[in-house]
């Protein structure tokens, strides 16, 4: 499989050696998920693209959350517990499709970033190499590698909680229009004759 | 590898989150004292003139003389005049839509009136791998890269231009006051350019600009209340023709996505209200209930004036962030600020003085659910 995907990528750079490639595409789903995806890392990276594309990314990982019980359906108990909430409508009946539809855009960001928590320490490895000209000293490298990272899942924390509150709130927004249609649409029918 | 450049995209998604300001304001004496007199003034048509006096800081001055020139005409016409073109004509429209701090994003719309009578638009996203609208009278589908296409009952698509403005302008003269300008050349036309401000100055504001010969949108800005550019669009070519579209003839609606039925909200008592609202906006939904991607609960209401929708969010401290945070996310204002043993968040297309003289008046009710 790894060496498919190096195909896949070597294919797409034009650098593909044979074109059995193109039949592993045609035959193999999970090929061909593939290479939408790297198209559209690849569109975004050049900036090709703009909204649609994060969408495109994030359905799979929506997926993924969407069997996540942790994080989309809480145990009944702890909610129980809270008094804000009498009867609350569980997530899953609320809108369906149409909610995952409009909150993927933003999911993404949370999931690979916790993915990835060690990468910001990877930038510095390159300052050694310009040690000769400039005074960086690898005491002041490790000061700013460990200082952010103590409230790192803090702030990771927040973000998540600020991304779920922008997300709800541009949902809300389209399925506000949907449900004023609906009940015009209503109350248009029982006015006609 | 490619999963190295998928991080760099990530990291590039997160800089959207400008940090305006943090800091620990709470009690409600900071409340914008400019704020509450225009509150009063609701409903009253002085406000008009009143407003006129306040808002001047916004617009720049007005030739009184070219007001009268063009008094022959109302900019309520005008909006009339595109009103009916936009659900009556076939049309094509090419367009790009720019945000402060974003790519711009190219459109192609289209219009069209079938022989039976059918209306027919279509929305489509030029860029990348696109998104595409489809609209065939009160259903609009939607195709987007990788989510199964669905299909909403709606007869508007919501694109990236208000549909207020399209569809309803009458509607948005309660909260905003319409001033005809004058002429001015837009896309290689001549165009007649009208200033929508809201009438107590708390909400940005918007200029548009109308083809004289067909009435045609040509441009759309909205500004902050300085002036500054927040959004634009900008119309490049548009045709109107007295037949639709051949592209239309190739949408079998009977291929479309059946539409999905919404479930529709419960309304439950929530212990507080939000005492302070801008000049025209009205509750438009209240409920309780979970958010998608924490799964944490949340007691919500949304306000909207028509063009301009404000969701205020009440969630127990514990669950909350805990603490005053306010950032501008495209042209959004988020806004949460802690209340005792509440969190109230505030979020919405308005300027951050207005969102927190919104999330400063809430104050708690007495109901039996408590």
């Amino acid at each position: 499989m790894m060496q498919q995907q190096e195909k896949l990528s070597a294919f797409m750079d034009g650098e593909a050696e044979d074109d059995k490639i193109i039949d592993a595409i045609k035959h193999d789903a999970e090929l061909q998920a593939k290479w939408q995806r790297y198209h559209v890392i690849r569109g975004t990276m050049r900036k090709e693209a703009s909204v649609a594309p994060e969408m495109d990314i994030t359905a799979s990982i929506a997926a993924a959350l969407a069997d996540e019980p942790a994080i989309v359906a809480p145990k009944e108990s702890r909610w129980r517990s809270i008094p804000i909430i009498g009867n609350v409508v569980p997530f899953a009946t609320q809108s369906g499709q149409f909610a995952v539809a409009a909150s993927v855009a933003l999911a993404v960001i949370l999931g690979v970033q916790h993915l990835n928590q060690p990468a910001p320490s990877q930038p510095f490895m390159t300052a050694p190499t310009a040690g000769p000209q400039g005074g960086l000293a690898p005491v002041s490298l490790e000061q700013t590698r460990t200082l952010p990272r103590n409230d790192m899942n803090e702030v990771l924390e927040k973000k998540r909680k600020i991304n779920a509150l922008i997300a709800d709130h541009e949902q809300q927004i389209k399925l506000k229009q949907v449900q004023a249609e609906e009940e015009e649409k209503a109350s248009d029918d029982t006015n006609r004759p | 590898m490619r999963c190295n450049q998928f991080v760099l995209l990530i990291t590039g998604a997160l800089s959207i989150f400008t940090p305006l300001c943090v800091h620990a304001q709470s009690s409600d004496s900071s409340l914008p004292t400019s704020l509450e007199p225009n509150n009063q003034a609701k409903g009253a048509t002085e406000s008009a003139t009143e407003s006129e006096s306040k808002t001047d800081t916004v617009k720049q001055t007005e030739p009184a003389l070219e007001r009268e020139t063009n008094a022959l005409q109302t900019p309520v016409q005008w909006l009339q005049r595109l009103q009916s073109l936009i659900s009556s004509a076939n049309y094509q429209v090419s367009f790009v839509q720019t945000t402060v701090g974003k790519e711009t994003v190219p459109y192609l719309w289209r219009h069209g009136v079938l022989d039976d009578g059918t209306e027919v638009e279509h929305l489509n996203l030029q860029n990348g791998p696109g998104r595409e609208l489809i609209r065939v009278d009160g259903i609009v589908s939607v195709f987007e890269p990788d989510t199964q296409p669905y299909s909403i009952r709606s007869r508007f698509i919501n694109g990236p231009i208000p549909n207020i403005l399209l569809h309803n302008p009458q509607k948005l003269l309660e909260s905003y006051e319409f001033v005809l300008v004058g002429r001015a050349r837009v896309a290689g036309r001549p165009a007649q350019q009208i200033r929508i401000v809201s009438r107590d100055n708390t909400r940005f504001g918007y200029q548009l600009w109308l083809d004289e010969e067909s009435g045609m949108l040509l441009k759309l800005n909205m500004l902050d209340l300085q002036g500054a550019l927040l959004e634009q669009i900008q119309i490049s070519t548009f045709s109107v023709t007295a037949s639709p579209s051949p592209y239309f003839a190739r949408i079998n609606p009977s291929s479309l996505p059946e539409p999905i039925m919404m479930a529709s909200s419960q309304s439950r008592a929530h212990g507080w209200e939000v005492n302070y609202l801008p000049v025209g906006m009205q509750e438009v939904k209240r409920d309780t209930r979970r958010l998608a991607l924490t799964g944490q609960v949340v007691e919500y209401k949304m306000y909207s004036d028509g063009l301009v929708d404000v969701s205020v969010y009440v969630q127990p401290i514990e669950d909350a962030l805990g603490g005053d945070i306010a950032l501008r996310n495209e042209v959004s204002t988020f806004l949460t600020l802690k209340a005792g043993k509440a969190q109230v968040t505030v979020l919405g297309e308005i300027p951050l003085q207005t969102a927190k003289a919104i999330a400063t008046s809430i104050s708690a009710v007495n109901n039996s659910n408590d």
